[in-house]
């Protein structure tokens, strides 16, 4: 039943229960009240009332251990809600403007090479510090100094598949940082995933890395209330800077240590925002009561990753016949009981990143639909038939309950045409190994998102992430090399249009569909359950205003910002 | 005295044997901290930050494993416990174990001494009563659902007494909304939060005891001294009681002694079903992150409790019976 999504955590149980009538019970927290703040902000709904409590069931895999550092241990529970970055980026709706956050605005130069923060006057630290640029500067050159913080590379050489910045300064409300090369596709790294710490503060902890902040301050939209174990209660942030913000006064985001138990509170109703998989939500859930709303946007394939640099697979007939022989649709419908959509070849996602996709090409490829007579002339070339077929063994993680029912479906599919598979299911870390190390056949894998489709395909396909096999790769775990999406990706990233970017990206499509190095079987999702019986303001498939999922920071900020009591009005 | 001796150096061997084992099994599993993070941070985040986050912490991948082993071995009997370099990244295991060390106990522990004591009144009561209602209906029931599989029993107990009924919750130790201290209302939380994983715990673990009891019940009441009894004409309370229960008890005891030194290890799934954070779980996570410093801490605790059970038990069986002690 274990769909992971490990570092990613949090749950929430519904409020009081517990024995009635003890007066001397003492329940965690109490409600603060916002006030105003300073100048230009996001327009959020406005003139709401406060009021409310958000119950987040999540599973956390582990026990809380109440620290809140936001650049290392603790980015889940510490990110969105008690720091923030400094612009928001929609994962969702990449080409819209960032949402201006602690800066209020930027500028890069004509080469992409400098980048240029305004920062926003009148915030303060949660202890009444004023928040200033030389908390910025002091920030990024934190990581400088701390290679374990800087977790994005960001200092790191772009020959070493780093940023390349090479100085951050602040004067006045400006923040000017400085590249070694074109910077854009960090852009997401430095403006929307690095949290800003409090110079006051971090200046004296001694190594950072390991700071356990169980006092934290911070600007974001919430403070710590109460912390055990077993459940995190935030409470507003009474000088936060948006006026009349955060609107709900109380988080709770208690400790799930498996999915079943978070699945069977968001069902219950005792919590009321949910972000993993569900098996058969909507007899489970959605059926349950008509305030529960489920939305999941595609952001990621989970693909078939061939061996293309030893074994069957690194035959391309044999690839070719695999993705011609699966019908993509079927395994969505009875793998995921439609609640992953089918993926398409070119690894774009569609519909989030509709814009990037050369829907042309897929159809001239003839990978739009499943086509078992291509995938049996493409067989015979590699020298199978139903006669005579092909074994090949698929590695799996244990746990993942859905991907074993797509696999025993793409098991039916190949037999057709000659392909026999065996399916071996592993524990995460002989997985993680696996995958790493190229030590398999083919193995089913689903990457991380990014704001665009840009960020998977690097990852996956350029031959700069690529180890020999028996050694861990940091990507490219099929070993797939080609020269010409190499260049392609080095395309994208030094690009200065969006119309540059997309004819790069159009080039890697190309390359899925003639090389096929990797077999995007369905589209991943952002796992999402809302509850509209209490709280209004949620993202939907009408509004998508952030990636809806509560582990996702620090896109769960801009949630909090939008919830609103529905009694409180 | 050379009893003691010989008993006490077999444990510290045991104990070394076991501890040696505990060091280098987890090491030789697949996969390692860092590849365990760089999945939880699904590949974002950059190896060179991620190795140096576990260094700080005092993961050493480049150190050999003889001079790790002695740190190892040194830091186990110094309490040097060190940081978790899995889930609970940076917190310290001395912390982790002593959190989740109580609820362990009180609910494993006392369940055990519940089920222990619940099923020998039973188990004298059939077995006295042989062919009576009880026992033509129990032997039978328990060899079921002694042998159902506990996680199973407690999904069945979700599903009916918190999923459809609603009376009982379903998981965590008590309500997360609940400030702990000694209220009326946590100390209430708390125990109708461990009604039905104590209940799962007893339903299969009950059966054991009562059918050994039962049948040691069965030999002891045929014995003569119990005849000798009966024809003085002593009550039936006090035959069943203080003649038969009192020799038929004895296998039990040790049994009940090694059964309270897997209390610790007890129960994975049944912290896992119901979410309970006990040292069960923690293990669990531990060994899914690689998570060294848990793990061999873990593993030690439940090697010297098991351990430290079957010397008690020794001890007192052989306090118990003589013949015990000379045949060493």
């Amino acid at each position: 039943m274990r769909r992971t999504k490990i570092l990613a955590a949090g749950a929430a149980i519904g409020l009081a229960a517990a024995v009635a009538g003890c007066s001397s019970t003492k329940h965690s927290g109490d409600t603060g009240s916002s006030s105003t703040g300073g100048n230009t902000v996001p327009a959020l709904s406005a003139n709401l009332k406060a009021g409310g409590t958000v119950t987040i069931a999540n599973e956390t895999g582990a026990t809380w251990n109440c620290q809140f550092n936001p650049l290392t241990t603790n980015q889940q529970e510490a990110n969105g809600y008690l720091y923030e970055s400094l612009l928001y980026i929609n994962p969702l709706q990449s080409s819209a403007t960032p949402t201006p956050m602690l800066a209020t605005s930027y500028t890069w130069n004509s080469t992409d090479t400098q980048l240029t923060f305004d920062v926003r006057s009148g915030v303060k630290w949660s202890d009444g510090t004023a928040f200033t640029a030389q908390d910025v500067a002091y920030t990024f050159n934190l990581l400088k100094q701390y290679n374990s913080l800087d977790t994005y590379a960001l200092w790191t050489a772009p020959s070493g598949g780093g940023a390349g910045l090479t100085s951050v300064t602040a004067s006045g409300d400006k923040v000017t940082m400085a590249f070694s090369t074109n910077a854009s596709v960090f852009f997401y790294d430095v403006a929307n995933m690095t949290p800003i710490v409090p110079q006051h503060i971090w200046s004296k902890v001694g190594n950072p890395g390991n700071y356990t902040n169980t006092k934290p301050v911070g600007t974001g939209p919430f403070v710590v209330s109460s912390c055990s174990a077993d459940n995190i209660k935030y409470t507003a942030n009474p000088t936060y800077w948006m006026p009349n913000e955060p609107h709900v006064q109380t988080i709770n985001y208690p400790a799930y240590l498996s999915n079943d138990p978070a699945n069977n509170d968001l069902a219950s109703g005792k919590a009321n925002w949910g972000g993993q998989y569900i098996p058969s939500v909507n007899s489970f859930y959605v059926s349950k009561s008509s305030n529960f709303h489920i939305w999941s946007p595609p952001v990621a394939n989970v693909s078939l990753i061939p061996n293309t640099a030893q074994g069957p697979t690194a035959n391309l007939s044999v690839r070719q016949a695999i993705a011609y022989a699966l019908n993509r649709a079927q395994i969505a419908a009875i793998g995921e009981q439609g609640e992953e959509p089918a993926a398409n070849q070119t690894g774009v996602v569609t519909p989030t990143f509709n814009s990037y996709l050369n829907s042309a090409a897929l159809t001239a490829s003839g990978y739009s639909a499943q086509n078992t007579a291509k995938a049996t002339a493409a067989l015979k070339t590699a020298g199978y038939s139903t006669s005579h077929p092909l074994s090949l063994t698929v590695k799996t993680v244990t746990g993942y309950t859905d991907w074993d029912a797509d696999l025993q479906v793409i098991k039916q599919e190949l037999s057709a045409i000659g392909i026999n598979i065996t399916v071996l299911d592993e524990a995460d870390n002989t997985f993680t190994s696996d995958l790493q190390n190229g030590n398999f056949q083919v193995i089913m894998y689903g990457p991380p998102a990014g704001p665009t489709p840009y960020y998977e395909l690097h990852l996956m396909l350029d031959s700069a992430n690529d180890q020999a096999i028996g050694s861990a790769a940091q990507g490219d775990y099929g070993r797939y090399k080609s020269a010409a999406v190499d260049t392609a990706f080095a395309a994208y990233a030094s690009a200065t249009s969006q119309s540059a970017q997309q004819a790069a990206l159009e080039q890697v499509e190309t390359a899925m569909l003639n090389d096929v190095p990797l077999i995007p079987v369905v589209e991943s999702v952002d796992w999402y359950q809302y509850s509209t019986a209490e709280l209004e303001g949620w993202p939907s498939a009408a509004n998508q205003y952030a990636q809806p999922s509560p582990w996702t920071y620090p896109d769960v900020e801009q949630v909090l910002l939008r919830l609103y009591s529905k009694s409180a009005q | 005295m050379r009893f003691v001796v010989r008993r006490l150096s077999m444990f510290l061997f045991t104990l070394w044997a076991a501890m040696t084992l505990n060091f280098f099994i987890p090491r030789f599993m697949p996969g390692n901290p860092l590849q365990a993070l760089e999945a939880r941070t699904r590949a974002k985040l950059s190896p060179a930050a991620l190795e140096s986050i576990l260094s700080s912490f005092g993961y050493k991948p480049n150190a050999g494993l003889v001079p790790q082993y002695f740190t190892y071995l040194k830091d186990m009997v110094t309490g040097q416990w060190g940081q978790s370099i899995g889930l609970s990244l940076g917190q310290p295991v001395r912390d982790i174990v002593f959190q989740s060390l109580p609820w362990t106990l009180g609910l494993i522990g006392l369940t055990t001494v519940i089920a222990f004591l619940l099923g020998n009144v039973a188990g004298i009561v059939a077995g006295w009563r042989r062919g009576g209602t009880l026992d033509s209906w129990l032997p039978s029931t328990l060899v079921v659902t002694a042998n159902l599989p506990y996680y199973w029993i407690g999904m069945l107990l979700i599903l009916v007494f918190a999923t459809t009924l609603n009376w009982l919750p379903a998981d965590f130790n008590y309500d997360p909304s609940i400030l702990p201290g000694f209220s009326p209302g946590f100390i209430g939380s708390v125990a109708q939060h461990a009604v039905l994983p104590a209940f799962t715990l007893l339903i299969t673990s009950i059966g054991g005891w009562i059918l050994t009891m039962r049948n040691n019940m069965i030999t002891t009441v045929a014995e003569d001294y119990v005849r000798m009894a009966r024809a003085k004409g002593l009550s039936d309370r006090k035959i069943m009681f203080n003649y038969a229960a009192r020799n038929a008890m004895l296998p039990n005891i040790s049994g009940f002694a090694m059964s309270l030194g897997f209390v610790l290890s007890g129960s994975v799934l049944v912290e896992y079903v119901f979410n309970y954070p006990g040292l069960g779980y923690q293990l669990l996570n531990a060994v899914d992150n690689n998570d060294y410093p848990l793990m061999q801490v873990l593993f030690m605790l439940y090697t010297v409790s098991v351990l430290v059970a079957l010397l008690a038990a020794d001890f007192f069986m052989a306090w118990l019976d003589p013949r015990a002690r000379e045949k060493g």
